[in-house]
């Protein structure tokens, strides 16, 4: 089982004695769901923001797919994991000014110096894996928010990434376009993908998360599979926050 | 019928509901016709439009040869179709590729035209004048403003210090200067500064100075722009793996552009009708030629129809602008975001 993300002690303060990440460590496998799950203000999102360098961090080390990265913040290696690895964000963050396809293909035409008509392939082919081929010519805004969000996860895997991340993928859509959006998450994930997930979707990471990471206040309190994690939680805190989203 | 009758008795009701009310709408209808009356009878019978009608070539062309006169009217047209090829063309997706590219070959293609040479009879810039000598400062400035105000605003938004100052140092110093001063520092000052022996010509002074005047403008409406995009946008740029320079040319300027698209077309429709401070400084454009026409013994006096057909002149040309600008907005709108 060979590591894609390896972070050993990763500590980032934002003003001081008030830390956003206190000392987290943790290993994400080939192939492997990891689900981050904890209350706002947690931490969450600057974890996992940390892994493609969109964040620094202060302290500890962070290994992604072989290329170590520190508190220096090398832009040249930050660049390098880039090339590998997808993001996917609350709020989609499509380019409102480009149509669907060349959403998903300034990436590797630019990036990757692929041909126009090899990149507009590749991307016909995952819009088509997404459900929204129909929809290659228009814009972003004449889209619906889970549509969007779909094309968003097509122009992460457009460049072939190792790793994807999402940042609480669902939180900005209808109730009623999450499912379409699980979906296609549940989807890559039985190809095997590695993927790390901020999520508040109990039902998704009980099915799909091969682990579940609870923090608090920029600490892991626990890491643990589902099973044990949604039925038998070690940690006080996590049952009390798995009792109010219950509530919910 | 019985809409013009409610449409009478809500005029009763508006105007002539009681005494004083009538009163007062009686006397402003009553000065309201005979202005009209006056300036009607006036346009008509007193005024003498043969200083209009006799001089069209020269409110044209200035005072270019008679017999190359095609020339410039060559290009006019040629810029009048490519409007109505903009506004009214199918929507052959070629013809829309390339509209950009025709528009900024129209300045080369009327350079050719009005200088001559490679076949064409040569002629220099000081038989330019009148309405294309107007066009001419105009597009041409404009064209070489929009990408100095974008470096400017640009090298503004810089993570450079010292960039970062000068450009603001270069805008706000531009922006305290009245034009006309800029415009008298081009064509006064430069031939000093300039080494004996290089000359440059007193049209290219005048662009000169419209660019590095309107440059600043410009950069300051498309800071507003950059400023206004999201910094999630970057965000979600930097996660592709896009380096600074591609996410300043694919994302950062065409946004920003969209953005600042009716500031632009303010700035443009105010350089257009700045161009005529240069009649002040000897350039014979439209406004120059109206005032050399008025000079001529045979049509002296007759300011009043000189300068409402200059107005009329000066509004047409306007309003082309302004429609294809609303036309380019339009079209803009379908592929913007509603964020």
């Amino acid at each position: 089982m060979e590591p894609i993300v390896i972070a050993k002690n990763i500590t980032k303060s934002y003003t001081k004695g008030l830390r956003a990440l206190d000392n987290v460590s943790l290993t994400v496998n080939q192939g492997k769901v990891l689900v981050v799950m904890g209350p706002s203000g947690s931490g969450k999102s600057t974890l996992i923001r940390t892994f493609n360098g969109l964040e620094s961090f202060d302290q500890g080390e962070l290994n992604v797919l072989g290329i170590k990265i520190n508190s220096t913040h090398d832009e040249r290696k930050i660049q390098k994991i880039r090339r590998k690895v997808g993001m996917v964000f609350q709020q989609f963050n499509l380019f409102p000014h480009l149509s669907i396809l060349e959403n998903i293909t300034l990436a590797p035409i630019n990036v990757q110096k692929r041909r126009q008509r090899e990149a507009n392939e590749y991307g016909m082919y995952l819009l088509n894996q997404m459900g929204i081929d129909s929809h290659a010519k228009k814009y972003p805004n004449q889209l619906s928010g889970g549509e969007q969000q779909r094309v968003a996860i097509a122009r992460a895997l457009a460049l072939k990434p190792k790793l994807l991340l999402f940042d609480e993928p669902t939180s900005a859509l209808d109730p009623e376009r999450i499912n379409e959006v699980l979906d296609a998450m549940r989807r890559l994930a039985q190809q095997g993908m590695t993927m790390v997930v901020v999520t508040h979707e109990i039902g998704f990471a009980k099915d799909v998360s091969d682990q579940v990471l609870f923090m608090d206040s920029g600490k892991v309190i626990e890491t643990s599979t589902p099973d044990i994690f949604f039925s038998n939680a070690k940690h006080e805190r996590s049952r009390k926050f798995l009792n109010q989203l219950d509530k919910h | 019928m019985n809409l013009i009758i409610t449409f009478f008795i809500k005029l009763r009701k508006l105007f002539f509901s009681n005494v004083l009310n009538s009163i007062i709408s009686l006397i402003i209808i009553l000065i309201l016709f005979s202005i009209f009356f006056n300036i009607f009878g006036w346009l008509i019978f007193n005024a003498n439009w043969k200083v209009v009608t006799s001089n069209l070539p020269l409110y044209a062309f200035g005072s270019f040869p008679a017999n190359q006169q095609w020339r410039p009217a060559t290009w006019i047209i040629s810029l009048l179709t490519l409007s109505m090829l903009t506004l009214l063309g199918p929507e052959w997706k070629w013809l829309r590729k390339n509209l950009l590219l025709a528009w900024i070959s129209t300045v080369p293609f009327g350079l050719y035209l009005l200088y001559g040479g490679l076949g064409l009879l040569p002629i220099t810039s000081r038989h330019w004048g009148g309405l294309t000598l107007t066009i001419l400062l105009t597009l041409c400035s404009s064209l070489l403003s929009l990408p100095f105000g974008i470096v400017l605003a640009l090298c503004r938004q810089s993570s450079f210090p010292l960039v970062k100052k000068l450009s603001a140092i270069y805008i706000d110093s531009m922006r305290a200067i009245p034009l006309i001063s800029v415009l008298f520092f081009g064509q006064l000052l430069i031939p000093l500064f300039l080494p004996v022996g290089i000359e440059i010509d007193r049209v290219w002074r005048a662009v000169f100075a419209f660019t590095l005047f309107v440059s600043a403008y410009i950069a300051e409406d498309i800071r507003g722009g950059l400023q206004s995009i999201p910094s999630t946008q970057i965000e979600a740029a930097n996660s592709l793996g896009l380096n600074k320079y591609q996410i300043i040319k694919f994302i950062l300027i065409p946004q920003a552009l969209r953005i600042a698209l009716p500031a632009l077309t303010n700035q443009s429709i105010g350089l257009f009708q700045n161009t005529s401070l240069m009649a002040i400084l000897g350039l014979v454009e439209l406004l120059g030629i109206g005032r050399s026409i008025l000079a001529n013994p045979e049509f002296i006096g007759q300011y009043i129809e000189v300068y409402i057909w200059l107005a009329c002149l000066y509004w047409f040309v306007c309003t082309i602008m302004a429609v294809l600008a609303r036309h380019l907005e339009k079209r803009m709108l379908i592929n913007q975001a509603i964020v």
